[in-house]
């Protein structure tokens, strides 16, 4: 998710990639993967390369082209938002969060780095659709993969918010402080005081971009917090009132 | 005997960075890995190399907080650069001629073989 920040256009259509811009952009994410995996091939092409070393190299090729395929999935399943109907149901935040782990455990587990799961007692079932909500987090595990200093770990949380009538899951990144004037150029007001997270310094904004339409798709909003020691991207749902009818 | 030429590759895409090494390694050129532009600085600080592979878009602070900083010492100004970035083609020559950069490759068109040239020709 890399490009710059600053070169966003004004907002169209909703969204803060123009309709061209979008486009480019999102070939410009593909480019970086897609360059990565030519270099690998054509090293593996040439010969002169250890055992263990053509065992890494399969193996990276996998994984980003994997990578590269969720982002391809996510731009055609953001494409469509509109036209589907996203069936929402309460799920149970702590099961997700435990998937999205394992999902992304051999990429992370590649690059020598680890991620978990917070545990929860007994967390309050959110009202969502499984599926995009995988992919928000999916995108929020990549973006921290990315960012995060290599000896701490990912960490995925779950909380209730606004006085348990949201949940939030969070991905959880430790790494350097983002300075304030950067951290103030990812959020883009909309309207009132709503702050909607686009992008990291650096970053082309595309995945959190989409992250954000899903989240939307079920009633919710994505967003930031910035630490000291990295940051925690987050997704608020709203919680559901299945057990308090019981 | 000749001592081994030592580069710095800047570059915050892990493995690409170590596809860059390794294939710097098999021409016989010594490397090391800064994944930002900060831990990069600390590094040519304490041992500066003979060129330098970097990236145009990183995390953090980019390419051009580095160049500054080299071309703001005089010691340091005289390292020759190699751009290695996807953001090529949107790079204009003569923005970044002043920084010490000897020649930008294009990560998507680029084979291996070309940064070792590269830096060959940057270290004539």
């Amino acid at each position: 998710m890399k490009g710059s920040a600053g070169e966003f256009k004004a907002k169209q259509d909703g969204s803060p990639f123009g309709d061209s811009s979008f486009l480019v952009t999102a070939a410009h994410e593909m480019k970086a993967p897609l360059a990565l995996v030519r270099q690998l091939a054509l090293s593996l092409e040439a010969g002169n390369v250890t055992q263990s070393d053509q065992e890494r190299m399969f193996r990276q090729i996998v994984l980003v082209s994997e990578r590269a395929l969720r982002l391809t999935t996510d731009l055609s399943r953001s494409s469509r938002l509109e036209d589907s109907l996203f069936e929402l149901e309460p799920l149970n935040p702590q099961q997700i969060c435990e998937e999205v782990a394992h999902e992304l455990f051999p990429l992370y587990a590649a690059r020598g780095r680890e991620i978990r799961v917070a545990s929860h007692y007994r967390p309050i079932l959110a009202v969502a659709n499984r599926d995009l909500l995988r992919r928000i987090l999916l995108n929020f595990g990549d973006n921290a993969l990315h960012y995060a200093d290599s000896d701490a770990p990912v960490e995925l949380r779950t909380a209730t918010s606004f006085r348990g009538s949201k949940i939030r899951l969070g991905v959880r990144d430790y790494g350097p402080a983002i300075p304030a004037d950067m951290w103030r150029r990812l959020h883009v007001h909309l309207g009132t005081d709503t702050q909607v997270l686009h992008s990291r310094p650096q970053s082309s904004g595309l995945g959190l971009y989409v992250a954000g339409q899903f989240a939307q798709a079920m009633s919710g909003a994505i967003g930031a917090t910035r630490h000291r020691d990295g940051a925690t991207f987050y997704v608020d749902l709203a919680a559901s009132t299945q057990l308090s009818l019981l | 005997m000749t001592k081994a030429p030592f580069v710095l590759i800047v570059e915050d895409d892990q493995w690409l960075a170590e596809q860059l090494a390794r294939t710097l390694m098999g021409a016989g050129i010594r490397s090391e890995l800064a994944t930002h532009a900060l831990g990069a600085i600390d590094m040519i600080d304490a041992n500066p190399p003979d060129a330098i592979v970097l990236d145009v878009l990183l995390a953090g602070p980019n390419a051009f907080t580095l160049l500054h900083e080299l071309q703001s010492h005089a010691d340091l100004a005289s390292i020759p650069v190699i751009l290695c970035t996807n953001s090529a083609d949107q790079l204009a020559g003569e923005d970044i001629a002043a920084y010490g950069v000897r020649q930008v490759l294009d990560k998507a068109t680029m084979v291996p073989d070309d940064l070792v040239v590269a830096i060959k020709k940057a270290l004539l």
